[in-house]
């Protein structure tokens, strides 16, 4: 399977909306639903005020992460972790490489986590010959079909009930009219197995408690846990953004997180690990290695703007409630993270110009700011990245000419009559394609009916 | 009352009548309306696009065409949201402060209506009619404009039908329409299948009545769209 | 320390030098349910039913252990938590957890306004999620109204690893269709006692 990049998102998004139709559909569904759940469940909170403490909290986080990284580190240490420190994806897989092959390790079971997809650690894995099972229910679905997550919680809401039944029988013989709960068997059988069987656990983290050296992961199907506990070494992957100062303040953000995500009061399941299997214990894994990844967030922080997207606690909120992800689903962004936050993410993760034109990709309708459950202010900073784009001359050559024109008539009035105006002049009959800036309107839509006297005409003549 | 009309480019050309009846409204509501002729253009594609230079010199340019201005009423939710909600920060010092007392009389048409003018009766002339609202999103997000146009329909004696999508972006997003086509019509697609029984949809803003009447054109749905100012002023027929 | 190491404290300290630092916020003060601030085991046990979750409330642990044996016998292989009291497990026949069909375990503490039962894994991992049904002993007095509350509890002696049990497991990954038992107990069960 060839990567998808951002630069494709034009001709992905309409191939998925040309082609599968029923993503469109089932995403739409499934989102909609998150977002209802979600909705009803700050209905019964004091959310705003949630929202407000969740916001400050991790402010005072990221201008202080220098030191509370330090104190992470060495609280994890004391409790018998291994810490890793990793700049970029060549580092953070190097490292898992050295741990697999210290420990011989042959079978490998993954917890759902955005950031190893970030890495790329099954594709590293299985390079290396290590077999290496996604364990999350959806990952699992989306590991046998070949694709990327779709969707940060989700990853296979694109995929329906149907989708689901021809996979499993072509994978494992079930009937083709198995209900989701044989499917769910099924795989519980099959990745039972695996957990047992498993060497290395991997997994990501939702929070880094830097005063007690705690990582805490969100879940609702046990397999985090499974992950974490049956196989001899776990080995997390954690963001340096994760950090929480306090155990209590996990309070809060386990909960917002979870009512921000599906709308639930807490996980199903949550994990708070702190390091090795201790003194007494009779299960867990002997070993703990916390590899902490950097991978562009140190560009993000040091952005003066974008560095609050990095109070992001993944719970998919303003995918939920986005239109434009809404038509396509995670795919065609051609980047680990989708819709309104992969956007903002993208061009400090990946770079600016690698990441075109996904800050553009947004009708900048403001309703993921409205569910961010940590306030980040994502249309502002989609609006901030457009603007350096436009100053790194990243646009279309053609609408920097005609911005430019357009602005200049602006300020001369007589010789302006606005951007109605050109409408005029564009041939719609063949397209609209002629006017850089309005090229594919017609495409998709009937052209706009103009009036039969502007209005400053109509003005002059008098209205009555 | 004194106000001074901002037609917005695309009002201009495209809802000419519109504008017309949104003089002809505030008229009849006892308001002195001027048109000062200079005016072009908010600056809002550009600043939208990413041309922030180009819109600070267009935002300076609107800045001085209503710098008398008692009031400055827009037939557009998003050009209103425009110099509410973002020209203070194009500008640092007297100008900044300048911006932020434009800011402060700059109303979309229902919300002057209503929050300036206090009118709570229009007339009944849209009494039996079935209208869906469409509420764009930067009336709703940058100018918290919410109830004033339902409020208003409602005093017009229009019945104002529930409709599930109808806080959800119609896909327009200025040059977002043009850059991506088909995902902007599928988002005017959710729009138009979610869209109850009525006579007809209307808004305050233009951009999304061209987008939303656009794609039903070319999906043949017949109902009609039709700028909140027309609606407004029937009522007071 | 690795020169990554040293690499990125230095770009977190630049990005970091200079910008306005905040500070922490304090104890977050929101919502609670009601029900959990008069009474933590009605709010208790409404939020973990609510999650899918039983509760069985028993006013000591004799009719505990009796309640427990009578419905043991319905399972083929029970395994056991370590911290589970001597003279409270009834004669059952063992079983390891992978095989076993049945899991009991105790509880270190439960929370009121999430629905959760805090597990340590001084008690045993496995036997919390291997079996397909679990049985969690919970005393009332370790009912407290918030997670906040249960956190700082947990950290006095704190175990390797704390699972936060908030119900059956689900998922919703095939079609959007809620299905029970994915990966850990499809019926979870907190055994009141008090």
């Amino acid at each position: 399977m060839t990567r998808a990049r951002p630069a494709d998102y034009p001709q992905a998004a309409a191939a998925t909306l040309r082609d599968t139709p029923e993503v469109r559909d089932a995403v739409t569904a499934a989102t909609r639903t998150f977002d209802t759940h979600r909705r009803e469940s700050w209905a019964q909170i004091d959310a705003e005020r949630w929202r407000d403490w969740c916001r400050d909290v991790k402010d005072h986080v990221l201008t202080h992460l220098d030191d509370l990284l330090e104190q992470a580190e060495v609280r994890l240490v004391a409790n018998g972790a291994t810490v890793h420190w990793a700049e970029g994806a060549y580092d953070a897989l190097a490292t898992l490489g050295r741990i697999v092959d210290a420990e011989g390790v042959r079978r490998v079971v993954k917890a759902k986590s955005m950031l190893t997809e970030e890495l790329g650690v099954n594709t590293f894995l299985e390079g290396r010959g290590v077999h290496v099972r996604e364990t999350d229910l959806g990952e699992y679905i989306i590991q046998l079909l070949g694709e990327p997550p779709s969707h940060i919680v989700g990853p296979a809401i694109h995929r329906s009930v149907d989708d689901c039944r021809r996979l499993f029988h072509r994978h494992f013989g079930t009937p083709l009219d198995a209900t989701p709960e044989a499917l769910a068997a099924t795989a519980r059988q099959a990745l039972r197995e695996e957990f047992l069987a498993a060497d290395l656990g991997i997994s990501g983290c939702n929070f880094l408690v830097a005063e007690t050296g705690t990582l805490a992961l969100i879940e609702n199907e046990g397999n985090i846990r499974l992950s974490t506990s049956a196989p001899r070494v776990h080995v997390a992957f954690v963001g340096i953004e994760k950090i929480l100062p306090r155990m209590v303040d996990l309070s809060g953000f386990l909960q917002i997180t979870a009512r921000g995500a599906t709308g639930q009061p807490i996980g199903t399941y949550v994990s708070l690990i702190r390091g090795p299997r201790g003194e007494g214990e009779s299960d867990g894994p002997e070993q703990v290695h916390v590899v902490l990844v950097d991978n562009g967030r140190t560009t993000l922080l040091a952005d003066d703007v974008a560095w609050e997207t990095l109070r992001c606690v993944r719970c998919g909120a303003c995918l939920n409630i986005c239109p434009v992800y809404r038509q396509t689903g995670g795919h065609p962004y051609g980047f680990t993270y989708s819709g309104p936050i992969g956007a903002i993410l993208a061009p400090a993760l990946l770079g600016l110009e690698e990441a075109m034109p996904l800050p553009f990709a947004s009708s900048l309708c403001g309703a993921c700011a409205d569910v961010c459950p940590v306030r980040i202010p994502i249309p502002d900073l989609l609006l901030h990245w457009r603007a350096r784009a436009v100053e790194a001359g990243l646009t279309p050559l053609g609408e920097r000419v005609a911005m430019r024109a357009y602005a200049a008539a602006a300020e001369r009035p007589g010789g302006f009559s606005g951007a109605g105006s050109l409408l005029r002049y564009v041939p719609w009959k063949r397209g609209g394609r002629a006017l850089p800036v309005l090229g594919g309107w017609s495409a998709e839509r009937d052209p706009p009916e103009i009036s039969a006297r502007p209005f400053h005409k109509l003005w002059r003549e008098g209205i009555e | 009352m004194r106000v001074a009309l901002f037609a917005t480019c695309l009002g201009d050309r495209l809802f000419a009548d519109a504008c017309a009846d949104a003089v002809r409204l505030l008229r009849r509501l006892g308001c002195d309306v001027a048109f000062p002729e200079a005016q072009t253009c908010c600056g809002q594609p550009a600043f939208n696009a990413g041309y922030v230079a180009e819109a600070r010199r267009m935002a300076r340019h609107t800045m001085r065409v209503f710098a008398d201005a008692d009031h400055v009423v827009l037939p557009s939710g998003s050009c209103a949201g425009m110099l509410h909600r973002y020209y203070p920060d194009f500008f640092e010092g007297a100008e900044r402060v300048r911006a932020g007392q434009l800011a402060g009389r700059t109303w979309e048409l229902s919300q002057f209506l209503v929050r300036v003018l206090g009118v709570v009766d229009l007339g009944g002339g849209l009494r039996g009619r079935r209208v869906a609202y469409h509420h764009g999103c930067h009336a709703l997000r940058e100018l918290g404009v919410h109830d004033e146009p339902v409020s208003l329909l409602r005093a017009g004696g229009a019945e104002v039908v529930p409709w599930e999508a109808d806080q959800e972006c119609c896909g327009f997003g200025g040059l977002f329409s043009t850059k991506f086509p088909p995902v902007s019509a599928g988002m005017a697609d959710r729009k138009l299948e979610s869209l109850p029984a009525v006579d007809v949809v209307t808004s305050a803003d233009g951009g999304c009545l061209m987008q939303m009447a656009g794609r039903a054109g070319r999906r043949g749905f017949a109902t009609p769209f039709r700028h909140l100012a027309s609606l407004l002023l029937e009522a007071t027929a | 320390m690795s020169a990554a190491r040293d690499r990125i404290f230095g770009r977190v300290r630049a990005a970091v030098h200079g910008r306005k630092r905040t500070d922490h916020p304090g104890d977050f003060l929101g919502w609670r349910p009601a029900s959990s601030v008069t009474d933590a085991v009605a709010g208790f046990t409404e939020m973990f039913t609510a999650a899918g979750g039983e509760v069985v409330r028993l006013a000591s642990m004799g009719l505990a252990s009796t309640w427990l044996r009578d419905f043991a016998a319905g399972f083929t292989g029970v395994a056991l938590g370590a911290s589970l009291p001597d003279d409270f497990v009834p004669d059952f026949s063992l079983a390891q957890p992978e095989s076993a069909e049945l899991g009991v375990s105790t509880a270190v503490g439960a929370v009121a306004e999430t629905g959760s039962l805090v597990l340590d894994a001084r008690d045993g991992r496995r036997v919390q999620l291997l079996p397909p049904t679990h049985v969690v002993l919970l005393r009332k007095e370790v009912v407290y109204p918030t997670l906040a509350e249960a956190l700082e509890v947990v950290s006095r002696d704190p175990p390797s690893a704390v699972g936060l049990h908030s119900g059956p497991s689900k998922s919703a990954d095939i079609g959007q269709i809620l299905v029970k038992g994915v990966h850990g107990p499809g019926r979870v069960i907190a055994l009141l006692v008090g």
